[in-house]
């Protein structure tokens, strides 16, 4: 099986994994990163097409775009981790880096990575996997269709553990038809060692990202737990006993269910997508050592504590630089644009997804910071209006805190959360911003280390 | 509601107006190249149940007066000055649409006593569109979202110039940089693009409101390049709470 085909396109890891490698590369990030820029402007009046379809048209395309790329269920034995690490370790260009990243999924974290211009390796990645005949509010029955494949799968690759994920609130289209493996490396893969052995200067500075996210989910097997539903709009306790909002959605989207019925949680782990698994820090530090690298642990609670760090970190950079520093891009899950970010000498800012939550993240990060005269704003759409999500004005009204721009970027607001165009719209509309500036040399890492090391929301230890 | 028409006579030129006299701050409209004051009257009525609305013909277009010369900026913008004074405003703010934009902004820099706050709807031309060829192409790729019931007014304006005035008109819009002037415009300015405005592109939009030093964006989606005729009510709208902002 290989393994580009494998992972999921439309992930998070993978998105920021394309979106840095790209930066690396010198290259900005025109369609995901999944096309050349040249058919854009095809891609965006499709994709618009197909946001004015019937909306149950419009979901059924959404589902199957997931179904497509997902692995056949007799095929997910055949994955091999080894071969994941080496197409991972394959996107970034082979030469000396005084960093390098190791850990956690953080849309921000791919920010400081290009600004100290170092690669990032994920612990986790999505393997979606092709399974029928389950409805997507049925947690168990999703259990119950995929535990032997999952079996299967560990047994192949005894350094992985299997975060299955069900999550019938925000991926209600995508799980009609394919359900979620992520996977986590608990041990160092080869090829991961390789490449950081090969790429890291003597003396350079190995970073592990340790998001701290821990959600409920049932122990299936040594290595094996099922998450249920997953860091959004919806609380763990909606997720397990169901509330008026869940009861409310579940009516909307016309299922027999009022609540979601998961098997019973026997703990916290963590967190499927975003939560960092320690068991991998012992080979870390094992290499670290052998090599005489510094390792640095850098901590936070939550995938979205590091968002107004690296945006305040770039915007003193901005500054420094004789830049206004008076520009905030607003980036959403997986639509990240470090190159243009700083081509435009903006202060990005990630929002984990186009929940209520993330939004107060944002509101409060504002409230906090100095004005800024243009605020833009690139938001996912998951096809779902599902609990929790942020709605439009609710955005809107965050944008007028832009002392003078504050706009949507790529966005259709009408079709929001159907807004599928965004995927080629974003970087359209992004890269025609006037006034930018040249790209600047990569920031040292002991600046970061010691802006980092200064904020109270996050834990940044040497040694 | 009927309009009040007024008769002003600026350096010699009979100038016409349209007004409904509302109880807060004088807004007077600027129409773009080549038309009148009459794409402006839907707004005029809107505006004018709150603000005193107007809506001025520059000389050699609508109904006002043809001058011999052919015009020039400097001359309308001088033009619009002259009359702010004659029609009893001693300051007012003012709402260009299109090309009216760039007369407004002419006044702003060249006569800044006599101007509150700007409104630009549709500020026109994006330096980086600067061709009679592109014009025309943006100019078409527009028309297809404006109200069909603008066309006739539009061709009674092209009659009322005459076409070497209306050529001229547009001649004078695509070498005016206005882009130099916006850093030198001292008051609050609003910047209104429609989301579907093909004429003005959104990053043109934004480096307008950036190079002015109290400029803000709004974009009103959905709607063409000219706002004031599609959407009189929402502009009111938009304006009204600019204004209150202002003010305050």
């Amino acid at each position: 099986m290989r393994p580009g085909k494998a992972v999921a396109s439309f992930d998070s890891a993978t998105g920021m994994l394309r979106a840095l490698s790209r930066f690396l590369h010198d290259k900005d990030v025109p369609l995901i990163g999944q096309g050349p820029a040249a058919v854009e402007p095809a891609m965006s009046a499709l994709l618009g097409a197909a946001g004015r379809l019937p909306r149950a048209l419009q979901e059924k395309a959404y589902a199957v775009s997931g179904w497509a790329e997902a692995v056949p269920l007799r095929r997910v034995a055949e994955i091999r981790s080894e071969e994941l690490a080496r197409w991972v370790t394959g996107h970034y260009p082979r030469r000396r880096y005084p960093v390098a990243f190791v850990g956690s999924s953080n849309g921000a974290l791919t920010h400081l990575a290009a600004a100290v211009s170092a690669p990032w390796l994920p612990q986790t990645l999505l393997l979606p996997v092709r399974r029928h005949g389950v409805h997507p509010d049925d947690p168990r029955g999703d259990l119950e269709a995929t535990r032997r494949a999952g079996r299967a799968l560990l047994d192949a690759n005894p350094d992985l553990v299997l975060h299955h994920m069900h999550d019938a609130n925000q991926d209600r289209l995508m799980i009609a038809g394919m359900t979620y493996f992520r996977v986590k490396w608990r041990r160092l893969p080869r090829a991961y060692a390789r490449f950081l052995e090969e790429s890291l200067e003597p003396g350079a500075t190995l970073v592990v990202v340790e998001c701290g996210l821990r959600w409920p989910s049932t122990r299936v097997g040594p290595r094996h737990v099922f998450q249920h539903g997953a860091l959004g709009g919806a609380t763990p306790e909606e997720y397990e006993h169901g509330g008026p909002r869940v009861a409310d959605y579940l009516r909307r989207y016309g299922s027999p269910r009022r609540a979601w019925d998961y098997p019973p949680a026997d703990g916290e782990r963590p967190e499927a997508e975003w939560g960092f698994e320690p068991e991998l820090l012992g080979d870390l530090e094992e290499l670290a050592g052998r090599n005489g690298w510094r390792l640095a642990r850098l901590r936070f609670g939550e995938p979205e504590d590091l968002s107004p760090a690296v945006a305040d970190l770039h915007r003193s950079w901005h500054e420094d630089r004789g830049l206004p520093a008076d520009r905030l891009l607003v980036e959403c899950f997986l639509l990240l644009e470090p190159w243009w970010a700083l081509r435009s000498g903006s202060a990005p800012f990630w929002t984990v997804f186009n929940t209520e939550a993330s939004h107060a993240r944002l509101r409060s990060y504002l409230d906090a910071a100095d004005p800024y005269d243009e605020i833009r704003l690139v938001l996912f759409s998951h096809g779902v209006d599902s609990v929790g999500l942020a709605p439009i004005d609710a955005w809107r009204e965050l944008l007028a805190r832009a002392r003078k721009v504050g706009v949507f970027t790529g966005v259709d607001t009408r079709a929001y959360p159907r807004d599928f165009a965004v995927l080629a719209r974003a970087h359209r509309e992004l890269a025609r911003i006037r006034t930018t500036y040249p790209m600047p040399l990569p920031m040292e890492w002991a600046r970061a280390e010691e802006f980092l090391g200064k904020r109270e929301e996050l834990e940044l230890r040497t040694g | 509601m009927p309009l009040e028409q007024l008769v002003h006579i600026v350096s010699g030129t009979a100038m016409i107006s349209r007004r409904r006299r509302g109880p807060g701050p004088a807004v007077v409209c600027v129409h773009g190249a080549g038309v009148s004051g009459r794409e402006m009257l839907p707004f005029v009525r809107e505006l004018g149940a709150t603000h005193d609305a107007w809506a001025v013909d520059l000389p050699g277009f609508g109904r006002s007066e043809k001058p011999s010369a052919p015009p020039t900026l400097a001359g309308l913008s001088d033009a619009v000055a002259a009359w702010l004074e004659e029609a009893g405003l001693e300051r007012a703010c003012l709402l260009g649409g299109s090309f009216g934009c760039q007369v407004a902004v002419d006044v702003a820099v060249r006569h800044p006593d006599r101007v509150t706050a700007l409104v630009l709807t549709g500020p026109t031309v994006d330096p980086l569109g600067r061709s009679p060829v592109r014009l025309a192409a943006q100019w078409l790729r527009n028309s297809v979202h404006e109200s069909p019931r603008m066309a006739p007014l539009n061709v009674a304006d092209y009659v009322d110039a005459g076409p070497r005035r209306v050529l001229a008109s547009f001649g004078v819009s695509m070498r005016d940089r206005v882009e130099d002037k916006l850093p030198y415009v001292a008051v609050p300015a609003l910047v209104v693009r429609g989301g579907r405005d093909a004429m003005v592109p959104q990053a043109w939009a934004e480096e307008v409101t950036r190079l002015l030093p109290r400029g803000r964006l709004v974009v009103m989606e959905g709607l063409p390049h000219m706002v004031p005729y599609r959407d009189p009510r929402g502009l009111a709208r938009v304006v009204a709470g600019f204004l209150e902002e202002v003010a305050a």
